[in-house]
């Protein structure tokens, strides 16, 4: 079996006064979909987001592909280029002028120091493969402000997909999406976990989607209260555990 | 028929002349821009123009525009401190000016206050402190006007030499962190998810920033140096349809509002830093019409 892309041990993080996510260790191996369930206010984007080193920690270790993550967030250039991340919301400005195909660009490119030109007609046909891939090419030239909420999300997974990585990580990606571009995005995160081996750790609400779709769950509520396949995980008991007795209730009466 | 003739005689001559008025303008402005210190004018304002077109076009959209009036308005701090100081003004202003961007970055960071209301406070109060501080000083009274308006007549090959270095140091730093500066003006998490090490650019965006406000005081003045950065990066914004372009277009308006400036305070003998201002704002206006960005416009 091969190492596992993401190792989270003993991860602790406070916001503000308060433990966010306290305790927590889990590993994600590679061609796994991994999705993180739990009640609003649960740490979930927390979890991601120290992952990411978008938040700092408290204590706790991270590694992504072998490589600690610092204290201070930062990992190797080259680690980073095989992590993609969509957030839960994708909140810009949006009087700024980009069009499609320099959005996506901006997932191909390497972010150091580079001459502006640098990639050329390589970047060019990973991008168009990439938008072509989501069905989305028609839209290239159009600014990423005049898109529709699901235009968007396609757009938003194309620039995960214009390099192949080794990590995807969700945050309620799929949230507004119709119910066709909804099963349209999973299909792809399925031929994209299964062809080129891809790791997903997606955040989720839809624990029917997780039931179907995702080989293993991590059910927390600040702390991780179970781990395991969704058979194993999604009992009655952990989720009466996480999200109270009253939503188990309600669940059975629907 | 004798008052027609009359009337007609002195049309002729009134048109005779304004003809001849404008010609005589014409050579003189003409002869104007032979001498040397025109020369450094225009050369001086274009590459103001150009720098603050540039950086203007990153500075608008990340809703620094206040920033860069703050820190125009501090710089008279700086000045006042060196003359207090007995120093060359020139020299403590840069130094000063880094400093102070650094500064209110860093405590525009560490409060929960409204940004706008903080810079207000910032930018008034330095201006005040300036003032009295100017006001120790008998001497320079008088020069308070240069200071709040500028005088690009005054350039000097040293200042022309500064500019020209700024400008290539701007265009290098931008064009090399180009794709980090748009990742992270777009959504600054997934710049962080990247690699991208926002504290380090945002501080060196800074920096460049507070340095070409500095380095463009003399000529332009504290009051109108924001208009530099921000209007030729509003136009920009209305005439272009992709970032790259919006960046080019932006220097672009920013060096042509500059020169035409100029040229229209040569001919017409007015102040240049507020022609150059007013020019800026006629071809922001003129975008605002252009058939394609009414909708983002109004």
């Amino acid at each position: 079996m091969s190492d596992p892309v993401l190792v989270v041990k003993g991860l602790t993080v406070y916001r503000e006064t308060h433990a966010a996510v306290q305790n927590v260790s889990f590993t994600v191996p590679a061609g796994m979909d991994t999705a993180i369930v739990g009640p609003n206010g649960a740490g979930k984007s927390t979890l991601i987001q120290t992952i990411l080193g978008i938040l700092p920690r408290r204590s706790g270790e991270v590694f992504v592909l072998g490589q600690p993550l610092s204290p201070k967030g930062k990992l190797p250039a080259a680690v980073r280029q095989q992590i993609a991340y969509l957030p839960q919301n994708f909140l810009f400005d949006r009087r700024i002028p980009i069009t499609v195909s320099e959005f996506v660009g901006l997932g191909w490119d390497r972010l150091g120091l580079q001459l502006p030109w640098t990639g050329g007609r390589t970047r060019r046909h990973a991008v168009q493969q990439a938008l072509t891939q989501v069905d989305a090419w028609h839209l290239s030239h159009k600014l990423v402000s005049a898109l529709s909420g699901g235009e968007l999300k396609r757009v938003l997974l194309a620039y995960c997909l214009v390099r192949p990585r080794r990590l995807l990580i969700l945050d309620e990606a799929p949230a507004g999406l119709d119910v066709r571009n909804e099963s349209e995005f999973y299909r792809l995160l399925h031929q994209l976990k299964k062809e080129q081996d891809w790791a997903i750790l997606q955040v989720s609400h839809d624990l029917d989607m997780v039931r179907r779709s995702c080989d293993r769950v991590l059910c927390i509520n600040r702390t991780l209260l179970c781990q395991g396949t969704p058979d194993h995980s999604l009992t009655p008991e952990n989720l009466s555990l996480a999200y109270g007795p009253e939503f188990v209730r309600y669940r059975h009466s629907c | 028929m004798a008052l027609n003739l009359f009337a007609i005689a002195i049309l002729a001559s009134l048109a005779n002349f304004s003809t001849m008025t404008i010609q005589s303008e014409f050579v003189r402005v003409i002869e104007l821009f032979q001498l040397p210190f025109m020369h450094r004018a225009l050369m001086g304002s274009v590459l103001t123009g150009f720098m603050g077109g540039l950086m203007g076009s990153f500075t608008i959209l990340r809703q620094l525009s206040f920033f860069s009036d703050t820190l125009g308005h501090s710089a008279l701090l700086g000045i006042s401190i060196g003359f207090l100081l007995g120093l060359d003004p020139g020299l403590v202003l840069l130094p000063f000016a880094v400093l102070f961007a650094l500064g209110v970055t860093y405590f525009l960071e560490r409060t929960r206050l409204w940004t706008d209301a903080l810079l207000n406070i910032v930018y008034s109060s330095s201006l005040a402190i300036g003032i009295i501080l100017l006001s120790f000083r008998d001497d320079y009274k008088g020069g308070i006007t240069h200071l709040l308006f500028g005088d690009i007549l005054a350039m000097q090959t040293t200042d022309l030499i500064f500019s020209g270095v700024l400008l290539v140091v701007c265009a290098i730093f931008i064009g090399l962190t180009l794709r980090s500066q748009i990742l992270l003006t777009l959504h600054e998490p997934m710049a962080i998810a990247r690699g991208v090490s926002v504290s380090a650019q945002r501080t060196a965006f800074i920096v460049l920033l507070s340095l070409v406000v500095g380095i463009s005081i003399k000529a332009i003045g504290v009051l109108l140096i924001s208009a530099f950065v921000v209007i030729p990066a509003c136009a920009a914004r209305l005439l272009s349809n992709t970032f790259v372009q919006y960046i080019l277009i932006s220097a672009g308006l920013g060096a042509l509002g500059a020169a035409i400036g100029m040229m229209v305070s040569a001919f017409f003998d007015l102040p240049s830093g507020p022609s150059i201002v007013t020019v800026q704002l006629v071809i922001f206006l003129l975008a605002m019409l252009a058939p394609n960005t009414r909708k983002l416009a109004l």
